[in-house]
């Protein structure tokens, strides 16, 4: 009887794991689509300010800027993005080899780093690493509000500024889609120069418009707006992806456990049966020797 | 001028949209917008000729098209609108229904930006900042009641 015990033992904590995978991953997709919403909600925001960008592109103004001097660089400022939690897949894992990556080439090149992490994973994972950082996030969860994110931007907009940071790369896991997430390291700062697009220009040239107080003056103030809404949409990106990668990662712990329930129950029946088989027999075997 | 009038909004109404970089606040159609661009106060109304203005601290009115509707008042902190074909488009990093605005906490905000020192000509240009931006969140503040 022990080895039929053992195995239904088994077999039930084995169910008791699927029955929290499988909230688990309802929780996720709760979540992802909570998360989904907001990042959708934020497309707006985006498209209008790249839209006033491109007509103030094609109007020829004047787009020297400091946010979009390629400097030479000295010093430079790294951000990684991960989760807070893991049981994601390999989420946090990528994101952290995108990282080290572009880590291991600055030091290579001997140049300065500021790093900054947020999600308690990627600190201790960097932290193993022995690389030492220089600020820490733990308040984003999978709903980063702009409020939360703006003093961080505001600080590498004031760095960059002062000439403390050259360049500003964010490693992180962009949101192409549900089914194609994937871990990226995106320079932000300095920024890509605003182009006017080809196609919408005649549109744009018959609209003519006027600028208040001027094109120069909107400018400076559209950049680090943009930037800033750049650096959210990373913040937004990652949220997202990590209620996939989350889901992704439980929907298939969750049909492992469902296999591994089967695969058991099979083993178990059997050495019952054959249990029974062993007590039958010797039975018979009794009560034949009791005949003689 | 005539040519650029789109017949399909034309004569309607304009479409006024405040959108943040976290959603879309407000979307509706109304009969005149007015707004507190950099150097003050700017109304549009229908068929107003396109222009892209730089926002200020202050108050976006949006009246609505409706006679007897409601107007709608925001508290917006910087930002940029876009006009053209009757529509308009604020994009503010921030806006505040004005009837949401706590007067009392706005006013405790001000004073706080009041009795901050500020050393040196960029902190004092940000306190000078502050401070507007938190007094005219009273202001709108107190309108609303």
């Amino acid at each position: 009887m022990a080895q039929a015990r053992a195995l239904d033992r088994r077999r039930k904590s084995v169910r008791n794991i699927r029955k929290i995978t499988r909230t688990m991953e309802l929780i996720a997709t709760a979540r992802f689509k909570k998360a989904m919403d907001r990042s959708v909600a934020a497309r707006d925001y985006t498209k209008h300010l790249a839209k006033i960008l491109e007509n103030i592109a094609s109007v020829g103004a004047d787009v020297a800027h400091p946010l979009l001097e390629i400097r030479p660089t000295t010093r430079t400022a790294v951000l990684v993005l991960t989760g807070n939690r893991g049981l994601c897949g390999g989420y946090n894992g990528n994101v952290v080899r995108q990282s080290l990556a572009l880590l291991g080439q600055w030091r290579s090149e001997q140049v300065a780093t500021h790093v900054s992490v947020s999600g308690k994973r990627g600190i201790s994972a960097l932290k193993f690493r022995d690389i030492s950082i220089d600020e820490s996030y733990t308040i984003f969860e999978d709903k980063p509000e702009f409020a939360q994110v703006a003093p961080i931007g505001q600080a590498y907009l004031a760095a960059y500024a002062a000439g403390e940071i050259d360049r500003l790369d964010v490693a992180y896991t962009r949101f192409d889609g549900i089914a194609r997430q994937e871990a990226v390291t995106e320079m932000l700062l300095p920024l890509a120069p605003p182009q006017a697009a080809g196609e919408t220009a005649a549109k744009l040239a018959s609209d003519e418009y006027d600028f208040y107080p001027s094109a120069g003056s909107i400018l400076q103030e559209l950049l680090p707006a943009s930037f800033m809404a750049r650096l959210f949409k990373c913040f937004l990106d990652a949220a997202v992806s990590e209620q996939v990668a989350r889901m992704v990662a439980m929907k298939a712990a969750t049909e492992n456990a469902g296999g591994l329930i089967k695969s058991l129950s099979r083993q178990y029946n059997r050495a019952r049966q054959s249990q029974i088989t062993g007590e039958i027999m010797e039975i018979l075997g009794g009560v034949e020797a009791l005949k003689q | 001028m005539s040519e650029q009038k789109q017949t399909s909004r034309g004569g309607r109404g304009i479409q006024c949209v405040v959108v943040t970089p976290e959603t879309t606040v407000f979307d509706t159609t109304a009969s005149f917008v007015s707004l507190p661009l950099d150097d003050g106060q700017r109304g549009v109304g229908l068929g107003h000729a396109p222009f892209i203005g730089r926002l200020g601290v202050g108050e976006v009115r949006v009246a609505a098209r409706q006679s007897g509707g409601q107007t709608s008042r925001f508290f917006v902190e910087g930002g940029f609108v876009e006009v053209a074909h009757d529509t308009v488009t604020v994009i503010t990093q921030r806006a505040v229904a004005a009837d949401s605005i706590d007067a009392q906490e706005a006013r405790r905000e001000l004073e706080r930006v009041q009795s901050a020192k500020a050393v040196g000509p960029q902190a004092i240009e940000e306190r000078l900042k502050a401070s507007e931006a938190a007094r005219s969140m009273v202001r709108v503040a107190g309108r609303s009641r």
